[in-house]
């Protein structure tokens, strides 16, 4: 009996003309977003790659050279694209893609997507996780809304009791054929995406690049069925087929346009965040305290000669067997850098805090629940993105402290025009990027996964019961 | 100007359906046509035609003298159309919408004078200032003809107004029918019932696929006479 | 005419008896009055971080100072005491914050290679700017539309559907006088409510009135217009309220993302803009080749392009201040193709986006206010001009300092020159706007005119 309405409702789609028509150019949009998403990935990552490649030749061939004069020539990084991010740009147009790095200073993430458009890029953009999240579920209210109203308004619905099949029943079948009909549009332009992925070999295949795409595969299908399910609920729930389509209407205006804006916009508003300048001064103010790595004569640099003097048994600086102005700043570097990461710290929590009001409105939209899961996934999100500036943090302070050390131990206290082998340089690790694991991913999206699994068990538990408040006449 | 209602060969054809065939009616002031027929025999067709809401395949209808096709806005003056289903606006209360329409019509009444015209047809008090949503189909239909009555039109065309009313509301339309009669308006009223018919018209017509194949005074015709005659017409 | 009123009045009537449109009318006022709310204060936040930066100069001239209580060396000052380069907002910029969220709206700036600071960025918050702006702009170029739409899309089919069109059809009135009155009555209301915003919105942002007052109203009063043509167009094909919901809701968001963002992929393929991160890399390895080479070499060509500070004296010792910001300078000047490359391919960008806008009326909508209130990335880019122009004027102050080896007093601290930078409006873009707007509107109107007649 289920079998065969859900037959019926899927033979009867495929029949009609106008959802042929609007499957096939959604259909369409799919494969443009595709090809449009690696086409961008290629063309971003080659130049980002490229770049990699030219610093790293330049600072391999350089000259002979101070150390300290290598700690400011410093260095850049490029955040490379990660594996599934042509499925989802996620915040990835909005943040900086080169850091340059260097002694003393933080910079900022420069030369963003968004900084280099006009206003065209805030109009959202085409990828496939904006086809999937915003206009397939739209695709879905059209597919659904006269569900119930529609054999309410011809009369069939009580042929259809009278013929011994519950309302239960009718539901379940109708959500079935729906959901054939949603894999229908969605399956072929995924498996041609996929072809074209693995076919072109742009990026290694490896188990975690399946992992990912399975589970961002799976958490979609779980979203269209919340999509299906709940238009079906309303149909049922409503008097008539105009009001069950305004009514999903209104409910997708508010979901996927309005309550993203608004969250993050007044999560902007509760917890406002420094400038950079600020926060530049602050730690700048906060490192002076202490020990200003171009500055000996502070207190604190006078402590640590003390310590040295005594802890090597000599009168003067020039007697250490170390450099002590290599010794100096590495101290000095160790500790801004210790202010900075606090300041950074407190700036990313002010960040997430913004960002929480989103996450947690997860429970009420769970749009926003896949779209946090889906950038996250698609290694995209605002996690990825703090990752990696950590990572060249990291990796700034490494090679800086290392040239502070190489200062100490090759470098003779005062000495300004000594210069160390051009050959030194190409010991240096280059900077290597690797984007975290899956499950670094999902630890942090435990929220919006909980959300949407909330959202699947509310309507697997309640639905039933709320479809047989249905009224018949 | 002879007849305050008239048409001349009146036919209207669906693309290869002729629903009308040829009518030829008339109608003078005081007057109660009642047409009858099963559904689909043309009844509906001549009421649309002779609203202006259909336009003839050929033959022309008269209101007041005026063609309809020619005047489609002129004519409506004169006539008041009272819907089988009368739907109102159910946001706006029976006072309002009868001012509504009446305003339409291009009469400006004060607050007295709607609810008179509401009382006229039937309407409780209590009920006018109530929104149309809670209505009854027999109070909607009471609206209706507030509407009509206070339009002072010269002919009234009716579509099926009997139809799922309860006897009691049904009477006292018939009554109402009888007092317009009295003030010299001439109804053209599409009807199944055939007592009705015998009751309230002064001349009776069948229609049959399109065709008026009879027309008969109600003035010394008993009603079991009429049905007979009727379905006579139908099994042929 | 007088039917027209009353049929206006009674579908104001109606809708003050439906509650389902007296809480979307309030939803819309609601939307409204928060995104003024939340645009000013975005834009009183970013007048304070600006205030403040003037704070943090005057408290780095009180440390330079203490440090040096007689005349300092004016290569240190430079070296030490940045300062910054202000985007003051006008006021018009909290009702429609455009790029100024995205783009940075100061820059710290020391006398050192420009090109190495100009492209730095403002600690942004990446997925608030990714869900964008919830100003009035917003309120006006998204939800106005959608508020339009579910007012209108039914306004002759629901007619249909409740059976109230044959009693009315009876009375002497045309069809299109119903259709247009009730439309006229949501025209009211519509623009009523726009107007009503948009001049909370100029209080409340603290606008002076002046002529882009009268260029805002217009923009808004034709993009609702054309709206109200869209749905008339609509209505006019006589379809039931279903199809036409999904019909206008399609145009909706055909409009407002899909076009836009294929446009958006059109401009960044026809237009990649590699040069930005080249630029970069680039300056770096030109300016420390500096060190590397004898510094008369640099000197030379450094005199060669500013014959006034020429010096024959050789320099002695490892290092001095003059060589050292003329080695800068010169690293600047090493990637000034590319800077060009690099600024030409924003403006090409931008010319482009400015030409396709026309396909698609919410983007020409929102270009257009974004270049009224001076948020556009147009405002940004003469802003990164105007830096450069500050920097000129910072090399002007200080070369004379460093070339003829002047000492640097406390006095000089205040005769550092200060940028303040506010965009025009830029009225042109403004005017095309509207007139690509003008005509759409009457497009649709006319259509949706005569398709309405044709089906009579």
């Amino acid at each position: 009996m289920v079998k065969s309405i859900a037959r019926k409702e899927f033979i009867s789609t495929l029949r009609d003309k106008r959802f042929v028509t609007l499957s096939a150019l959604l259909f369409f949009l799919l494969l443009t977003a595709t090809l449009v998403g690696l086409h961008s990935f290629n063309q971003l990552q080659a130049e980002r790659t490229a770049a990699q490649e030219t610093v790293r030749e330049q600072w391999v061939n350089q000259p002979d050279r101070h150390p300290h004069r290598v700690a400011h020539y410093g260095s850049f990084v490029f955040r490379p694209k990660s594996g599934l991010s042509f499925l989802d740009f996620g915040i990835d147009s909005y943040t900086g893609v080169s850091v340059f790095l260097e002694a003393h200073r933080q910079n900022s993430a420069n030369f963003s997507q968004a900084q280099q458009s006009g206003s065209l890029i805030r109009f959202g953009e085409m990828t496939v996780a904006f086809v999937l999240q915003m206009l397939l579920p739209l695709l879905i209210i059209f597919l659904c809304f006269g569900a119930f109203t529609q054999e309410k308004e011809s009369g069939t619905l009580k042929i259809l009791l009278t013929q011994g099949i519950t309302l239960r029943q009718i539901a379940w079948a109708k959500i079935r054929g729906y959901s054939q009909v949603t894999g229908l549009i969605t399956g072929p332009a995924l498996l041609v995406a996929g072809c074209f992925i693995f076919g072109l070999n742009s990026f290694e295949v490896n188990p975690e690049i399946f992992f990912r795409l399975f589970l961002f595969l799976s958490l979609y299908a779980v979203y269209f069925f919340i999509c299906i399910a709940g238009s079906v609920i309303v149909s049922a729930l409503s008097k008539s087929s105009r009001l069950a389509l305004v009514s999903l209407l209104g409910i997708w205006i508010l979901s996927c346009i309005i309550i993203p804006k608004a969250a993050s916009n007044l999560g902007a508003g509760l917890y406002p965040a420094p400038t950079k300048a600020q926060m530049d001064a602050d730690v700048h103010e906060e490192a002076v305290k202490g020990i200003d790595g171009h500055n000996p004569k502070d207190k604190r640099g006078e402590a640590l000669l003390t310590s040295l003097l005594i802890q090597y048994r000599v009168d003067s600086v020039h007697q250490l067997p170390v450099n002590f102005e290599g010794i100096v700043m590495a101290e000095g570097e160790e500790y801004s850098s210790k202010v900075y990461q606090k300041h950074f710290e407190e700036l990313q929590q002010t960040f997430h805090q913004q960002n929480s009001i989103a996450v947690w409105a997860g429970f009420f939209n769970p749009y926003l629940a896949l779209r946090q899961l889906s950038m996250g996934l698609a290694g995209a999100d605002f996690h990825h993105y703090v990752h990696f500036q950590q990572e060249a943090e990291s990796y700034r302070y490494r090679f800086v402290q290392r040239l502070n050390e190489l200062q100490a131990t090759h470098i003779t206290y005062g000495n300004k025009n000594q210069r160390l082998a051009a050959e030194t340089w190409s010991t240096f690790e280059p900077f290597d990027y690797r984007a975290p694991s899956v499950g670094w991913v999902l630890v942090r999206h435990l929220i919006p996964l909980l959300a949407l699994g909330g959202w699947l068990f509310l309507l697997l538990a309640l639905g039933p019961k709320l479809i047989e408040k249905a009224q018949i006449v | 100007m002879k007849y305050i209602l008239e048409a001349k060969d009146l036919s209207k054809r669906y693309q290869d359906k002729l629903a009308l065939k040829g009518l030829n009616l008339q109608l003078e002031t005081s007057e109660i046509f009642c047409l009858l027929g099963q559904n689909g025999a043309g009844k509906s067709t001549t009421i649309n035609l002779l609203l202006g809401f259909l336009q003839p395949t050929s033959g022309a209808a008269f209101i007041h003298g005026l063609e309809v096709a020619q005047n489609p806005l002129a004519i409506l003056k004169h006539l008041a159309y009272i819907p089988e289903q009368v739907m109102l606006y159910p946001n706006l209360t029976g006072l309002e919408n009868l001012s509504l329409f009446s305003g339409l019509a291009g009469f400006s009444y004060s607050q007295e004078e709607l609810m008179a015209y509401l009382q006229q047809a039937g309407l409780p008090a209590n009920a006018a200032g109530k929104r149309v949503g809670t209505y009854s189909k027999g109070m909607r239909q009471k609206v209706g003809i507030a509407i009509a009555i206070a339009k002072h039109a010269k002919v009234l065309l009716l579509d099926e107004p009997t139809s799922g009313l309860d006897p009691k509301a049904s009477n006292e339309f018939s009554e109402l029918l009888l007092q317009l009669q009295a003030k010299g308006t001439a109804v053209l009223m599409a009807t199944h019932d055939i007592f009705r018919a015998k009751e309230v018209g002064t001349r009776v017509g069948i229609m049959r696929e399109g065709e008026l194949v009879d027309v008969l005074p109600t003035q010394n015709l008993n009603a079991n006479e009429l049905e007979k005659l009727y379905l006579n017409y139908m099994h042929n | 005419m007088k039917k027209i009123l009353l049929l206006i009045k009674f579908e104001a009537l109606s809708f003050r008896a439906d509650k389902g449109l007296l809480l979307l009318t309030a939803l819309m006022l609601a939307a409204g009055l928060y995104s003024i709310y939340y645009g000013t204060q975005e834009i009183a936040r970013q007048r304070e971080n600006l205030a403040e930066l003037e704070q943090l100069e005057t408290h780095t001239i009180e440390e330079l100072k203490k440090k040096y209580p007689g005349e300092a060396d004016a290569g240190t000052v430079a070296y030490y005491f940045p300062v910054f380069a202000q985007n003051q907002p006008q006021p018009w910029a909290g009702l429609a914050l455009g790029q100024r969220d995205v783009n940075p709206y100061y820059l710290k700036l020391r006398l050192l290679n420009l090109q190495a600071q100009l492209y730095d960025t403002e600690n942004i918050n990446p997925l608030k700017v990714l869900s964008g702006n919830f100003d009035l702009a917003f309120v006006l170029v998204y939800l106005f539309p959608l508020f339009i739409i579910t007012l209108g899309y039914n306004v002759l089919s629901q007619e249909k559907e409740r059976g109230t069109l044959p009693l009315l059809l009876s009375q002497p009135i045309r069809l299109s006088t119903v259709v247009i009155s009730k439309l006229g009555f949501q025209v009211i209301l519509v623009l009523g409510m726009a107007w009503l915003l948009s001049i909370l919105g100029f209080i409340g942002a603290g606008i002076s009135p002046d002529g882009r007052i009268a260029l805002w109203l217009l923009v808004v009063t034709l993009y609702c217009l054309f709206w109200f043509g869209a749905t008339f167009l609509v209505i006019a094909l006589r379809k039931n309220s279903s199809f036409n919901a999904v019909i206008l809701l399609g145009i909706w968001l055909v409009l407002t993302m899909v076009l836009p963002s294929l446009m958006n992929i059109y401009v960044t393929v026809s237009q990649p803009l590699p040069q930005g991160i080249d630029l970069t890399v680039q300056q770096r390895e030109a300016m420390h080749s500096g060190w590397d080479k004898p510094k008369e070499e640099t000197m030379q060509q450094f005199y060669a392009l500013y014959p006034q500070w020429a010096d024959d004296t050789p320099i002695k010792g490892r290092f001095s201040w003059h060589w050292y910001y003329a080695m800068h300078e010169m690293g600047d000047q090493a990637v000034k193709d590319l800077v060009q490359a690099y600024k030409s391919g924003l403006q090409k960008r931008q010319a482009l986006t400015y030409d396709l806008s026309g396909f698609s009326l919410p983007v020409n909508a929102q270009a257009a206010l974004n270049a009224l209130a001076g948020t556009d990335l147009d405002s940004h880019l003469q802003f990164m001009e105007s830096i450069e122009q500050y920097h000129v004027s910072l090399k002007e102050f200080y070369y004379p300092f460093l070339f003829r080896q002047l000492p640097f007093t406390h006095a000089d601290y205040e005769k550092l020159p200060t940028h303040r930078f506010t965009t025009k409006p830029a009225t042109d873009l403004v005017l095309g706007g509207i007139t690509k707007l003008l005509f759409s509107t009457v497009l649709v109107m006319t259509g949706g005119y005569l398709f309405f007649q044709r089906k009579n």
